[in-house]
This record gives C-alpha cells, sequence and structure tokens, in this order.
C-alpha cells in the first residue's frame, strides 16, 4: 500500500514554508535606518494630511483613476465578450462545423494576455508619448484577451445536451447558440466582468505609480518624499473606493442572482456596462483628461536581426529566467500557503475577523509601494521582491478563500466538534479540506497571474526579466525590448499552461475556468 | 447503572417553532435504545442536543453530571455520533478519515502528519475489520465507495474515537434489507462489547418498528416532546400509533 497520500488539504499548506528562506534573508539583509521609518509609515496611518491641497491633489488624482478604470474595463469587457465568443470552439462548430478558427483566435490572444498591464504601459509609453490613452491602452489590451479566455472556457466547457437537441430539431445555428448556451453565460457575466473591475482600478492605480497618471503619482510623489501622512491621505481614499466598489459589485450581484432570470442578469449587466463607458467619458474631461487630443505616434524601432543577435548573446537568460522563476515560486508559496495557514492557527472568530482586515490591507497598498516600504529596513535582493509581490497575492488568496469558506456547509466542523475535536484540528479537516481542491486550482490560476506581475517587482530584485526589461527599455535597447519580451511572454504561456493542467487536475476536465467564478458566484 | 447523558427540561426553539418541548431523559450505561417518531419530530434535534452540537434554549444537558456546555473539548470524545449525512471528508482517503475520529486526542502536528502519511494505520485496520470492510481499502478515496461502505467507514471513524455513547442518526435511512441488517448487527454488536474491548450505549432513531426487538428501551417522539419511554417489549400497535399519530 503506498501510505504516503498528501492531500490537496496539506499541498495547500505546505508551500507556506517558502516564508521562512524569505524571511530569513529579508532580516539578515536588515538595516537600522529604516525602523524608524517603519513606525512613522504605521503612525501615519491614523493621522492622514488633511492639508487642503493635499485631499484636493489626492481627491483630483482618484476621480482620473477611477475614470480611467471604468473606461478601460468597459471597453476590454465588450471586446473581451466578442472575442471570447469568436475564440470558442463550440461557436465554430455550430457554426460552419470545423473549430480552427477558434483555435486561430484564441492563440492570437494568448499573446496580449501574456504580457502584463505595466510592461503595456511602459511599451506605449515609448510609442505614444505621455498620453492619457497610454494608460487606458495598457489596461484594455490585456484585460480584452483575459476576458475572452474565459468567457471563450466556459462557452466551451458547458453541458451541450441542450444544443445538440435543438440543432437536431433543426434550428439555425444563432439562435441554437443564444438559446441554449446563452442563459449559463449569465451569472459569468456578473462574477468575472465584476471581479475584473476591481482588477481594472488597481491596474490604473499601478500604472500611476509608473507615472501613466492618477492617484498613482500622489502615492509615488509622498513615498518618495517620506511624508508619510501625505501617502495615507491617497491610500485611504483608494480603500474607501475598494471597499465601496467590493459592497456594490456584492449586492449588485447576490440582488441579480435573487432575480434567477440569466438572459435579465445579461440584460442589466451589458446595460450598466454602456451607462459607465458613457459617465466615464465626459467625467475624464471633467478631470481635464481630453481623449480626443491627438496622438503623437512613434513608430516602434524595429531592431535589426544583427542588433537582436547582439542582444540574444549579452543578456545572461538562464540567470533571468531563473531568478524570475524563483521570485515567482516563493511569491505564490507566501500568497497561497499563507492564508489557510493563518486561518488554521488562529481559526476563531475574532482571528479571521482580524485576519481578514491584514488582507484587505494588503490587497490595498500597491505591490511597488509594498515593496519601497520593505527596501526601508532591507536591502534589495530577491526575498524583498517576493514578499512584497506575495504579500499583495496573500490579500486576493485570503479574501477568496473566506469566501469560499463562508459559502461552505459548517457539517463537517461541526461534526468534528462534537467528537471531541480542537479548534484547529476541526477547522482543518471540518472546513478547509473541502475547500482545498478548489483552492489549491485557484492558487495554480493566481500562480499564473503572480508570474505576470514578477515585471512588477523586479528593480525591487535587481535580477529577473523584469527588472532587465525596464533597465533595457530605459536605455531604449530595443533589441533586448523585444526579445525579454518574447521570452516573457513564453514563459506565461508555459506557465498558464501548467495552471490549466493543475486546474484540470484538481477539479475535473468540466472546471478549466478560474475559480475566481467558482468563489465570487 | 450508571447515568451517562441526562436532559433535564430541555426546549428548543427552531425556525419553524419548537423542535424540543421539555424533555426529560436519563440514559444509563450499556443501553440500547431505539428512537421513533415521525419526520419533524424532533429526532434529529434530541441527538444533536444530546452530542452538544445544538445549545438548547432551556433546560440542562449533563455528561456524566456535569454540564454539557462547560465540557472540555477533550471529554466529547466520549460521544460518537454517526450521522445522518455521515460527514465524511471526500477529499480524503479511508485511513484518513477513519484517523479523524481521533482528533480529539491529539495534537495539530498528529492532525497535519497524517494528511502527508496516514499514521496508526494499524488502529485504523482495526476497525475497518470491526465494521466487516476489507483492510485493502484503507488507501482508497472516499469517493471511490459505494453507500454501504461509506457508511461503514463513518461506524469506523465512530469506533476509531472510542466513545462510550453511540449516538445514531437514522443510520438505516436509504439502505437496502440486506444492508439495514448488516449495519444494525454491527452497530449493535459494537455496542454491547465491541472488538475493541469497550463497553458501549447506544441511542439510535430509526423508522423501522420490525427491528425494535433488538433493543433494551425505546422511546417515542411526537411534535418535539417524549410521548413513550418503555422497555421494547411494551411496545405494540396501539403504542406505534400513537407515537406516529398526526397532528
Amino acid at each position: 500500500m503506498n501510505r504516503l497520500s498528501p492531500t490537496p488539504t496539506i499541498l495547500s499548506l505546505l508551500p507556506a514554508l517558502a516564508l521562512i528562506p524569505v524571511i530569513g534573508v529579508v532580516v539578515t539583509n536588515v538595516h537600522d535606518g529604516g525602523r524608524l521609518l517603519l513606525v512613522e509609515f504605521v503612525g501615519a496611518a491614523l493621522q492622514p494630511s488633511l492639508d487642503p491641497v493635499v485631499v484636493q491633489s489626492a481627491w483630483h488624482g482618484l476621480q482620473i483613476t477611477v475614470a480611467t478604470a471604468l473606461f478601460s474595463w468597459a471597453i476590454s469587457s465588450f471586446l473581451g465578450i466578442l472575442l471570447g465568443v469568436a475564440s470558442a470552439s463550440v461557436v465554430w462548430q455550430t457554426c460552419v462545423g470545423q473549430s480552427w478558427p477558434a483555435i486561430v483566435i484564441r492563440r492570437f490572444l494568448a499573446i496580449p494576455r501574456a504580457i502584463h498591464e505595466l510592461l503595456w504601459g511602459l511599451l506605449l509609453l515609448q510609442i505614444l508619448g505621455l498620453s492619457p490613452w497610454v494608460a487606458i491602452l495598457a489596461i484594455i489590451i490585456p484585460y480584452t484577451a483575459l476576458v475572452a479566455r474565459v468567457v471563450s472556457d466556459q462557452l466551451d466547457t458547458q453541458d451541450r445536451r441542450a444544443l445538440i437537441a435543438l440543432q437536431q430539431s433543426g434550428s439555425k445555428p444563432f439562435p441554437v447558440l443564444i438559446t441554449a448556451l446563452g442563459p449559463k453565460m449569465g451569472p459569468v457575466l456578473i462574477s468575472y466582468i465584476g471581479y475584473r473591475l476591481e482588477c481594472a482600478l488597481r491596474g490604473a492605480t499601478l500604472l500611476g505609480v509608473f507615472g501613466m497618471g492618477g492617484l498613482g503619482i500622489d502615492i509615488q510623489l509622498a513615498f518618495r518624499s517620506l511624508d508619510f501622512q501625505e501617502l495615507w491621505t491617497p491610500l485611504w481614499m483608494l480603500a474607501g473606493v475598494m471597499f465601496s466598489l467590493e459592497q456594490i459589485l456584492s449586492w449588485f450581484r447576490s440582488h441579480l442572482r435573487s432575480s434567477k432570470n440569466a438572459i435579465k442578469q445579461m440584460i442589466i449587466t451589458v446595460a450598466l456596462m454602456i451607462i459607465l463607458t458613457l459617465i466615464s467619458v465626459p467625467w475624464l474631461n471633467a478631470v481635464d483628461i481630453d481623449l480626443s487630443e491627438s496622438v503623437s505616434w512613434n513608430a516602434f524601432p524595429w531592431p535589426t536581426v544583427a542588433e537582436l543577435k547582439i542582444a540574444f548573446n549579452t543578456l545572461p537568460w538562464i540567470q533571468l529566467v531563473s531568478s524570475t522563476i524563483m521570485v515567482t515560486l516563493l511569491a505564490a508559496g507566501i500568497a497561497i500557503g499563507i492564508p489557510p495557514m493563518g486561518m488554521m492557527l488562529w481559526p476563531s472568530r475574532v482571528g479571521i475577523g482580524v485576519q481578514s482586515y491584514i488582507w484587505a490591507l494588503l490587497r490595498l497598498i500597491p505591490t511597488p509601494i509594498s515593496a519601497l516600504l520593505l527596501l526601508l529596513f532591507s536591502q534589495t535582493s530577491l526575498a524583498v521582491a517576493a514578499l512584497a509581490l506575495g504579500a499583495h497575492n496573500l490579500g486576493v488568496m485570503g479574501r477568496l478563500l473566506k469566501e469560499g469558506l463562508d459559502e461552505q456547509s459548517n457539517s463537517g466542523w461541526q461534526a468534528l466538534r462534537a467528537s471531541g475535536s480542537g479548534t484547529q484540528t476541526a477547522w482543518l479537516y471540518g472546513c478547509f479540506s473541502g475547500q482545498s481542491p478548489s483552492y489549491l486550482a485557484y492558487a495554480a490560476y493566481r500562480t499564473d497571474v503572480i508570474l505576470r506581475e514578477t515585471v512588477v517587482v523586479g528593480w525591487v530584485g535587481g535580477t529577473g526579466l523584469g527588472w532587465q526589461l525596464i533597465e533595457s527599455l530605459g536605455s531604449f535597447n530595443w533589441a533586448q525590448v523585444a526579445l525579454l519580451t518574447i521570452v516573457f511572454a513564453t514563459l506565461t504561456l508555459i506557465g498558464e499552461t501548467l495552471s490549466d493542467q493543475c486546474r484540470q487536475h484538481w477539479l475535473g476536465p468540466s472546471k478549466v475556468r478560474p475559480m475566481i467564478l467558482d468563489l465570487q458566484s | 447503572m450508571n447515568a451517562l447523558l441526562e436532559l433535564k427540561g430541555v426546549r428548543v426553539h427552531g425556525p419553524r417553532g419548537i423542535r424540543l418541548n421539555n424533555i426529560d431523559l436519563t440514559i444509563s450505561s450499556g443501553e440500547r435504545i431505539a428512537l421513533l417518531g415521525s419526520n419533524g419530530a424532533g429526532k434529529s434535534s434530541l441527538i444533536a442536543v444530546a452530542n452538544g452540537s445544538l445549545t438548547p434554549n432551556r433546560g440542562l444537558v449533563l455528561w456524566q453530571g456535569h454540564s454539557m456546555q462547560n465540557l472540555r473539548q477533550g471529554k466529547r470524545q466520549a460521544i460518537g455520533t454517526l450521522w445522518q449525512d455521515l460527514r465524511l471528508i471526500e477529499e480524503l482517503n479511508v485511513a484518513q478519515n477513519i484517523n479523524a475520529g481521533a482528533l480529539g486526542s491529539r495534537n495539530l502536528l498528529w492532525a497535519v502528519a497524517n494528511l502527508i502519511y496516514p499514521l496508526e494505520i494499524n488502529a485504523c485496520k482495526e476497525c475497518l475489520q470491526a465494521v466487516g470492510l476489507s483492510t485493502d481499502l484503507i488507501s482508497a478515496p472516499i469517493g471511490e465507495l459505494s453507500g454501504g461502505q461509506r457508511q461503514r467507514v463513518a461506524l469506523a471513524r465512530v469506533l476509531r474515537q472510542r466513545p462510550e455513547l453511540i449516538l445514531a442518526d437514522e443510520p438505516l435511512f436509504s439502505l437496502d434489507p440486506t444492508l439495514i441488517e448488516e449495519v444494525l448487527n454491527l452497530l449493535l454488536a459494537n455496542a454491547i462489547i465491541s472488538p475493541l474491548a469497550i463497553h458501549r450505549t447506544l441511542l439510535m432513531s430509526m423508522h423501522q418498528p420490525d427491528l425494535i426487538h433488538n433493543f433494551d428501551r425505546v422511546i417515542g417522539l411526537r411534535s418535539g416532546s417524549i410521548v413513550f419511554d418503555h422497555p421494547s417489549n411494551e411496545l405494540d400497535a396501539k403504542a406505534l400509533a400513537w407515537i406516529y399519530r398526526s397532528e
């Protein structure tokens, strides 16, 4: 008998061990200078600057960020749905009897999806210069491809028995598709599209931190001048917006779901997207962002083959790729393992409540700011990059885990408590065990996201593809930029394929879609 | 005989009215008690109160003279419950599920280790044999078991707990006639002197009056109140009609 049988439960907890070497390195590299600054940072949270100039600037920045996020989100959602339908095998099979066009479109969409919005922003900045369209397009391009993938996955994994039955009755392809598959798309639109709005808000803030307008600029400037009271003013404003958005989306989802009418759900969602697009354009104009201003187009300076060869021979590829993978694995370990570990060690209502606030804070602070905070008292290293990236994603994983557990029946917990188990063991066996396969499946998807996000913290680690890319962009070495982008995209596509395999393993072939749909539906 | 469990003036309110009304009940060591009553009579609520998972709105529940509410968590291990929905952990294998019955007397490290490598495998095998299952199933995933096998694994988990009192909530529900006899025999056999040499008491809810002769005592519940509490040989057609009489 093979007794070694690591369960999904333990496989979800073990990655937390990544925290040990990471903390070890961060603590070893600690320097005293930053301790006082860290205390100041924490203390300033309770006393954010209320100076009218600071508040006004943050308010202005917040409006730009929110309007940019709304506009980009609405456009990317529309395009994503259209391209999702166009890249679904079931649609082509039903209409023309072949699925290869879907595969071609899907392959084409993999490239914009593989590149993080920050990287798109930095590339577009070189092409379009300082234009409001940079941040908007940087969000629209990858988000469209991400939405398209989820929509097509959802369409292709649906039960096709009703579709076949309608086809055999002699109906035309489009009415068949709309009738058989349309109603099931309602929950997807509500859950996933809503989730992408939260992502767009985070993305718009992040792009601001890198100089592309909005609240992120206020955050970055305040941090650079180490004025923590001024830093907390935009951070609290962002927290307010994020919290309100979470509540509104949660209310919206539960309200729409209670109607049980999928077509009505879809119509309301699409109508809301149109309204928000129509609101966001004049809103952007009101905060002096003129979308109609002409864009100065600088053609991308395509490198020659000789330049590409030199770039290929110059860069230390093995080191760059291995350090990127290392940061990804360490950050993913922290993000995946710490939430269940924390809940297991402190499973009381108070404990989970406190942890929820910590997760919210970690989600709120943009990853580059977390990295800068860590650099206040530790030297640059891969560990700092992994910790910053892991901490932000830990906030996301923690929230999703709690949502999943809240929707689960507590009968297992009750049974174990009645048989004398302690709270920790009862939580581990009675609560978390039931949730662990879905959690692991989502963890695979999150690892894929973390790999893309390494570009955001690359500069902290002083190595990795992300760091090298920003260095090459700064020195206008387009041959290196082109090669690095291709390698990064290839790496993320390999990661995506592996995460798909893991998801299929944990959830079964019928559930290849991201768990966000399971947890937030 | 010593009183193991005492319910005094227990009253439980539910969202749709009273679930248990003024229950006074004493269960002594070694008794085999059948709990009868129509659906919604309060059988599951009585079992939930008895194992401490449901706190009554009024009244006292005493385990060996100590209040159930203040009972140390580890002491609860003495009360084993065979739940109607079994409550097995689908993500774990048979051995890990059986070991879940021992969590009350083990620490967190043991619990974590069991998730990597099932521990105390011989004890698990003993429990499997006690419920008539092959030890070959020890590492089988729960999802691959048949209904009858799952029922037996749930019972094996209760045995692993080594309880003094077994509470069984309709364990014969949805079983075919052959399985009903097998499961009942297993429960009764393990309730008297188990192969693990523990003297046990059994309180079992059921809907099969024809099997009552296997028990020492019958408790009849109707609308949350005890309407019959006598030795099993006193249960006749009139008493049954009284217990199952509609309101």
